[in-house]
């Protein structure tokens, strides 16, 4: 454990109107300052509805959620202040540029003037754009969109940043540069990192702990590699499909 | 007030980088006043100037003919051709002429009309003074042939139709007149002969009734064309508006923005408030073609009166209505397609009910109560009001609270709708 409890969950549930399964059952979960956690899941485990959730999208059916002490009942609005949040669709303005994407993003975030300018420079150069960030988004790559829609969940320096799949649909380098991105983030700025991925490989070798859910529980909860010594595997993906079994579902 | 100016840039930079979006807020605005008060404008021209072409084919050459080639000459509601019944001979050929569309329509005035007209007047006063008979015998009939292309506007139809009866009449009774003057004449065994005048006992002046006593009025297409176009241009306004509403609410932009601090709400109020602006400009640049433009194609300066804060309430008020229906548009449906259809159509239909097309008053009474339920009847009753009456705040204060009220009843079923659609439970 690297710190103080950041986030944590309280018997959480989730029962969507018209549903009779839970989307998330009683879930209970600590999430630790400072540290890097993957929640872990096939399609359909609840990550997305977990996510909403602490993110003050979706209204849990049961429990509680605090993070930094607040509860996401009450104390929304304080929340919202200290945290980032990466969604899994590109979150930007396509005809805007990067540029100006992030300059409205860190606007909103209360950052002004000549301090947003150069953190915004900052993380455009840090991030590899050097000589794109003024053309419109739609222009990009798939990996730039992504960059740059990263970049618009740190720009303002949050305390716990919340990212939801942030790796879909990259290649394998994009893949691996962005969570050296979030490795430094959480080395250098103490930011405590959540976020949901099916991509096993880069939880393994970047996360400090790991949740295994499916069917909207928690099924196994640790460091990867205790994990992988717990159910005597080779690496994560046989803890996964261990716990979430190899028939695909819908 | 920082997150109000930070949506404000974002949207202005969205609407700036939007090519198309400019095109259908400013240019197509424009266009449309344009093209509808210079089409407008030819209508006014022809009705009220020269500019219908109609035969006149006077086989008569005598009194009745000249008085009625002289009549539509003064009248004015046509581009007369006279003929003497040496170029076009037979109705076929009138016809024939009517119909490949060199004249609207022709009027042809038989030979010896006035003789006839004369042994009939004569016929009856003779009867009167002789009295021998109370048997007037049947008058000997003149076949005035009226030739119309079937294209034509009826009131235009109406207008040569009454003038030439207006002439015929007026022509008949100074026969009468006459007549029975040389017959008195001939009873008193006098020489005298009396002078009839040419002018008429009525005189008719045609007057506008105006709030403004001082204020004279001419109509003209550009006064009563910009104010409905202008109109129905801002609250075209709904259509990039909606589409943007649901674009941003389908993307994923949707769940960061309602992640940032501070409610979401006050980011759509950014984006409502760039509309407003935008539609207060399109009217001022609509006011101002019809002020500098307009008129150096021919056509009146348009006359906005002199009641500024009345005009600036109206237009405020009908630009915050646009925008609110925009919203509400946005709100309701789910994607661009759909508020565009359902946008643009109900505007269709609102302007069509609020007299933005043909006038309220030659509608159905059925049609005349409905048109009283459409915003843009309420802004054009407005803005006549201060364009063609003369009026002030006090004439239009009724057409703001309307739109006033349409801009919260809107404003409140969008954040009822928002609610639903975006409930978290």
């Amino acid at each position: 454990m690297k710190g103080d409890c950041c986030i944590r969950i309280s018997n959480l549930s989730k029962k969507y109107p018209g549903n009779d399964s839970f989307a998330l059952k009683e879930m209970n979960l600590d999430i630790f300052n400072g540290e890097i956690f993957g929640l872990l899941g096939p399609n359909g485990a609840g990550k997305t509805t977990f996510f909403s959730i602490i993110c003050g999208l979706l209204q849990a059916s049961s429990g509680n959620a605090e993070i930094a002490g607040y509860s996401i009942s009450k104390n929304l609005e304080s929340i919202k202040k200290i945290i980032g949040v990466v969604p899994q669709d590109i979150a930007l303005y396509p005809t805007l540029s990067g540029r100006d994407n992030l300059l409205f993003i860190g606007r909103m975030y209360g950052l002004k003037g000549k301090v947003l300018k150069e953190r915004v420079q900052e993380c455009l150069s840090k991030f590899g754009f050097d000589k794109n960030s003024d053309k419109p988004v739609k222009n990009y790559s798939g990996g730039m969109k992504r960059r740059i829609n990263l970049i618009g969940g740190i720009l303002h320096e949050p305390s716990i940043l919340l990212l939801d799949e942030p790796i879909v649909g990259m290649d394998v380098q994009t893949r691996t540069s962005m969570m050296e991105h979030l490795k430094e983030l959480n080395v250098n700025k103490k930011m405590t990192i959540l976020y949901t991925s099916h991509y096993l490989e880069q939880a393994e070798l970047f996360c400090d702990r790991v949740a295994i859910m499916d069917q909207g529980k928690i099924l196994c909860l640790g460091s990867p590699l205790e994990l992988i010594r717990q159910e005597n595997g080779t690496d994560l993906e046989d803890v996964f499909l261990k716990f979430t079994g190899r028939k695909i579902r819908d | 007030m920082h997150r109000l100016i930070s949506t404000l840039i974002k949207e202005v930079k969205l609407l700036i980088v939007d090519k198309t979006g400019i095109t259908v807020l400013f240019v197509m605005p424009v266009l449309l006043v344009f093209i509808m008060t210079l089409i407008q404008h030819e209508a006014y021209k022809s009705l009220s100037q020269s500019g219908i072409p109609v035969l006149l084919v006077n086989n008569d050459n005598d009194s009745l003919g000249l008085a009625i080639e002289n009549g539509f000459k003064k009248f004015g509601i046509c581009d007369l051709t006279v003929d003497d019944g040496t170029k076009y001979r037979s109705s076929d050929d009138i016809k024939k002429r009517i119909v490949e569309g060199e004249f609207l329509a022709a009027l042809v005035i038989p030979k010896n009309s006035t003789n006839v007209l004369r042994e009939n007047v004569a016929e009856m006063v003779n009867v009167f003074f002789d009295q021998k008979s109370t048997v007037i015998k049947e008058p000997q009939q003149v076949k005035v042939e009226i030739i119309i292309d079937p294209t034509a506007n009826k009131s235009f139809v109406m207008g040569i139709n009454s003038g030439l009866k207006e002439l015929i009449s007026s022509i008949k009774t100074k026969i009468l007149f006459q007549i029975m003057g040389e017959k008195i004449a001939q009873l008193l065994e006098s020489d005298s002969k009396a002078v009839l005048p040419e002018s008429d006992f009525f005189v008719y002046e045609e007057a506008y009734a105006v709030r403004d006593l001082k204020k004279t009025y001419q109509p003209s297409a550009v006064q009563h064309n910009i104010p409905a176009w202008a109109i129905f241009s801002i609250f075209f306004i709904v259509l990039p508006l909606g589409g943007s509403i649901i674009y941003e609410r389908s993307e994923g932009m949707f769940i960061r923005l309602r992640t940032f601090p501070g409610n979401y709400l006050s980011i759509l109020s950014g984006k409502l408030f760039v509309y407003f602006l935008v539609a207060i400009v399109q009217f001022v640049v609509i006011i101002l073609l019809g002020k500098y433009v307009m008129p150096l194609l021919g056509l009146s300066v348009l006359d906005i009166g002199t009641h500024w804060l009345a005009l600036t309430a109206l237009t405020m008020m009908l630009s915050l209505a646009a925008v609110s229906y925009g919203l509400l548009i946005g709100t309701l449906f789910n994607t661009p397609q759909q508020s565009a259809v359902f946008g643009g159509i109900s505007i269709l239909i609102m302007s069509a009910l609020g007299g933005i097309w043909v006038p309220v008053n030659i509608m159905p009474p059925v049609m005349q109560t409905i048109s009283s339920l459409s915003p843009l009847n309420w802004a054009l009753t407005g803005y006549y009001e201060l364009f063609i009456k003369g009026g002030d705040w006090y004439a239009i204060q009724y057409q703001v609270l309307k739109l006033g009220l349409f801009f919260v009843f809107s404003i409140v079923i969008s954040y009822r709708l928002y609610k639903l659609k975006t409930r978290i439970n």
